[in-house]
C-alpha cells in the first residue's frame, strides 16, 4: 500500500476513453446479463423494533444460561464445518468446543 | 423503585432479583422477573440473528445464540432504533476465542452489517445519462470531475472469500466448493428494494473508496492502480453507471450543492 | 367519547382521528401484498423506531401505503416511565417521522425501556406511586408539547408488581389522563394478561379505566406459562391468534366505549397475510355492528 508516491493523476485523454467505454458497456444488454449472473441479492429485512415479549420465564433464556454457566462441550453444527481450512486438523472450518468460564 | 437495580439485574444474569417486587399470590418474584430478563436478552439475540443470518448459518443456531447473548450483555443497545444494533458485533466475533478456528467469520459479519447500512441508506436520484454525456464533451475537465456515489454504496476488501461465502448461503453455490482463504472484495449497494453484493477487483475498491473520500476522478483513478494490480476504469465506471450507482448532480470541483 | 378534553390542553394539535374500523400492524414482510391487494382495512400501524432510518424500502413502501390508508404511529422506545429525562434526540426523530407521515394517531406505553444510556428493548414495569405519577405526567406533557399533538398512552402487560404501589394501575392511568389530557390506548390483551398475572378482576379494571379517553384499542395473542405456584402467567407474545376470552373482553369494552379504531397486533410467527386480515375483520364486524346504520355505505 505504498504506491501513493508513484501514482500520477490520470490524463484527461485516458479518462475520456474510459468514460466513453463505460457508457457503452453500461448501455449494453450483454453486460447487464453478465452482471446479473455475478451479483447476489439478499432476502428482505424485517423491522427490528416491536413490543412483543417472547421468551417467557424459561425457554431460550435458560438454555443460554446453561451454555454459559457450565463447561459445556459444544458441538458445532454450522455450515462452516463444510468449508475447507488448511489450518484445521480436520481440513475443515471448526469452532472450538465451547468452554467459556463464568464471567 | 430503584430503576438502576432493576436495570443491573436485567444485564447480569447472576445478579439477584431486584428488591421491592411482589406477586399477588406469593409466587416467586424471581421467576416473574425472569420474563423481563429473558425478553431483554432473547429479543436482542433475535435482532442480531435477523441482521447476521449468514453468520448464524455458518456457526449454527446454538453457537450463534451463545455468541450473540455474550455480545448483548457486553454491548447492549445505546439507541432505541435497533436497525443499526450490532455495529461492532463483527469485532466482537473476531475476538471471541471459541470462534478463532474460523477466521473469516468476522469479515462475513462485516459484509452483513454493511448490507444493513445499504438497505436503510438515504435515497438519491441517479445521475442522468445526459450529464455524463455532457461531461464527455469537455474531456479537459474530466480529471477534476467530482462524481457522487449513491449513499448506499459500500466496499469491503477481505483476505477471505466473503462474497462467495455469502453467496453460498443464498443458494447460489455450494459451500463446499468455496475456498474461504481466497481474498475477495465486495461492492454492496442497494438496487430497488434489495441490496446487491458483487465481487469486484481490489483496485475498484480503492477507486470507489477514493471517490467516497471526495477525490476527483483523476485522483481516484490514480489511487486505484497499484504495482500489483492494474485498474480498469472503464469496467468499474461501467458497473457504477449500469447499476445507477452514480448520483446526481455531477459538478466540477467544488460544485456540489 | 372524544369530548373529554380536560383543562390545560384544549384541542391543541391534531386530534385522534383514526376511523372506527379495524387496522393491522404493518410488517415489512407484507408490504408487497398490501400494495398489491389493497385490503379493506381502516388503517395501518407502524412501530415508529423501525422507520427512523434515512431512506430505502421501508420508506418507499410506507409512503405508498400511507397514500391510501390512515396511519397510526406507535412508539416502542421513548421510555416515558424512565427515571431520567426523555431522550431529546429520539423525540426529534419522532417529530420528524410524524411531520413526514402525518399520522392520525401517535401512541406510546406506560412503561420504561431505557436507563443509564442503555436501551433494554422491553416494556418494563413501573411502581404506581405519587413520584412515578408526577414523572410520567411531566414526560407525557413534554412529549405532547414537543410533538404538538395529543398522544395516546397504552396500558401495559406486566409480570411483577411493586410493593411500593400506592394506587391501582387503572387509577394511575386515569390520573395521567386527567392531568395531561392525553388519550388512552386500551390494549385489551394487556388488560387481560395483566389482570390474570396479578389476580385482578378484569371487569372491575376495565370499568375503572378512563374509558372516555380511549382513542384506539389493541388486540393481540398471548402465550400461557405458569408461576412458581402453578397459577397462570400470561406472556404478551403477539405470537398467536386473539384468545376467546380477549374477544369477549373486547365486546365488553366496546359496549362501554362505543366503536373505536381497533388494531390487531402480530409480531411473532406471522401467518400468511390473508389470515391476519381475516382476524382483523373479526374486529371490523363488531365495530360495524355498533356504528349508526346511516354510516353504512
Amino acid at each position: 500500500m505504498s504506491q501513493k508516491t508513484t501514482n500520477r493523476p490520470a490524463s484527461a485523454a485516458a479518462l475520456a476513453l474510459a468514460l466513453g467505454a463505460a457508457l457503452t458497456v453500461a448501455a449494453s444488454p450483454v453486460l447487464a446479463a453478465d452482471a446479473a449472473k455475478e451479483k447476489c441479492y439478499g432476502v428482505a429485512m424485517k423491522g427490528k423494533n416491536d413490543c412483543k415479549a417472547g421468551a417467557g420465564t424459561s425457554c431460550a433464556g435458560s438454555s443460554m444460561r446453561d451454555h454459559q454457566g457450565n463447561a459445556w462441550a459444544y458441538v458445532p453444527a454450522g455450515t462452516c464445518e463444510k468449508t475447507a481450512s488448511p489450518t484445521s486438523p480436520t481440513g475443515f472450518g471448526q469452532l472450538k468446543e465451547f468452554k467459556e468460564k463464568k464471567a | 423503585m430503584n430503576a438502576g437495580a432493576f436495570a443491573a439485574a436485567l444485564l447480569d444474569r447472576t445478579a439477584p432479583c431486584p428488591p421491592g417486587l411482589r406477586s399477588w399470590n406469593g409466587s416467586a418474584v424471581a421467576q416473574r422477573f425472569a420474563v423481563y430478563r429473558n425478553n431483554f436478552a432473547v429479543s436482542l439475540v433475535e435482532a442480531l440473528a435477523d441482521s447476521f443470518p449468514v453468520l448464524r448459518e455458518l456457526v449454527g443456531a446454538a453457537f450463534f445464540r451463545t455468541l450473540a447473548d455474550a455480545y448483548v450483555r457486553r454491548v447492549p443497545p445505546r439507541s432505541p432504533a435497533l436497525a443499526w444494533y450490532g455495529a461492532d458485533f463483527p469485532d466482537f466475533v473476531a475476538a471471541f476465542p471459541a470462534a478463532s478456528g474460523v477466521p473469516y467469520l468476522a469479515d462475513v459479519a462485516r459484509l452483513e452489517y454493511v448490507r444493513i447500512l445499504a438497505f436503510h441508506a438515504a435515497d438519491a436520484a441517479p445521475l442522468p445519462a445526459a450529464a455524463l454525456a455532457a461531461a464527455l464533451r469537455k474531456p479537459e475537465q474530466l480529471p477534476a470531475l467530482r462524481l457522487q456515489l449513491h449513499p448506499s454504496i459500500a466496499v469491503l476488501a477481505s483476505p477471505f472469500a466473503v462474497v462467495s461465502l455469502w453467496a453460498a448461503h443464498q443458494g447460489l453455490t455450494a459451500i463446499a466448493a468455496v475456498d474461504p482463504f481466497r481474498p475477495e472484495c465486495a461492492l454492496v449497494a442497494r438496487c430497488g428494494d434489495s441490496v446487491e453484493v458483487t465481487a469486484i477487483p481490489s483496485a475498484a475498491v480503492r477507486f470507489i473508496a477514493a471517490l467516497q473520500a471526495g477525490a476527483v476522478l483523476g485522483e481516484a483513478v490514480a489511487q486505484a492502480a497499484s504495482p500489483s494490480a492494474s485498474f480498469d476504469p472503464a469496467a468499474c465506471l461501467g458497473l457504477l453507471i449500469g447499476r445507477q450507482l452514480l448520483a446526481g448532480p455531477a459538478g466540477q470541483q467544488g460544485g456540489s450543492p | 367519547m372524544s369530548d373529554a378534553a380536560p383543562s390545560g390542553h384544549p384541542g391543541r394539535g391534531a386530534p385522534v382521528s383514526l376511523p372506527a374500523a379495524a387496522g393491522l400492524g404493518l410488517k415489512p414482510e407484507h408490504f408487497r401484498e398490501v400494495l398489491a391487494t389493497r385490503p379493506a382495512l381502516g388503517f395501518f400501524e407502524i412501530h415508529a423506531e423501525n422507520y427512523m432510518v434515512p431512506g430505502g424500502p421501508f420508506h418507499h413502501h410506507l409512503e405508498r401505503i400511507r397514500a391510501d390508508y390512515a396511519l397510526s404511529v406507535h412508539g416502542v422506545g421513548l421510555s416515558i416511565g424512565g427515571a431520567g429525562p426523555l431522550d431529546e434526540a429520539h423525540l426529534d426523530r419522532l417529530a420528524a417521522l410524524l411531520d413526514r407521515y402525518e399520522p392520525a394517531a401517535f401512541s406510546e406505553h406506560l412503561a420504561w425501556s431505557s436507563h443509564g444510556g442503555v436501551f433494554f428493548n422491553d416494556l418494563l414495569p413501573l411502581p404506581y406511586d405519587a413520584a412515578t405519577l408526577a414523572r410520567v405526567c411531566g414526560h407525557v406533557e413534554h412529549v405532547q408539547e414537543r410533538l404538538g399533538r395529543r398522544m395516546l398512552l397504552e396500558n401495559p402487560a406486566t409480570y411483577v408488581e411493586f410493593a411500593a404501589a400506592e394506587m391501582s394501575e387503572a387509577e394511575f392511568l386515569a390520573e395521567v389522563v386527567r392531568r395531561t389530557g392525553c388519550g388512552l390506548l386500551l390494549d385489551v390483551n394487556n388488560a387481560y394478561v395483566a389482570c390474570t398475572n396479578h389476580g385482578r378482576d378484569v371487569h372491575a379494571y376495565l370499568c375503572a379505566l378512563p374509558l372516555a379517553a380511549v382513542g384506539e384499542i389493541h388486540l393481540a395473542g398471548f402465550a400461557c406459562e405458569a408461576d412458581s405456584l402453578g397459577a397462570p402467567l400470561l406472556i404478551d407474545s403477539h405470537g398467536a391468534p386473539v384468545a376467546d376470552a380477549v374477544w369477549s373482553l373486547y365486546d365488553e369494552a366496546l359496549a362501554l366505549t362505543g366503536p373505536v379504531a381497533t388494531l390487531l397486533e402480530r409480531d411473532r410467527d406471522l401467518p400468511p397475510f390473508p389470515l391476519l386480515l381475516e382476524e382483523a375483520q373479526r374486529a371490523g364486524v363488531r365495530l360495524a355492528a355498533r356504528l349508526p346504520m346511516t354510516a353504512v355505505a
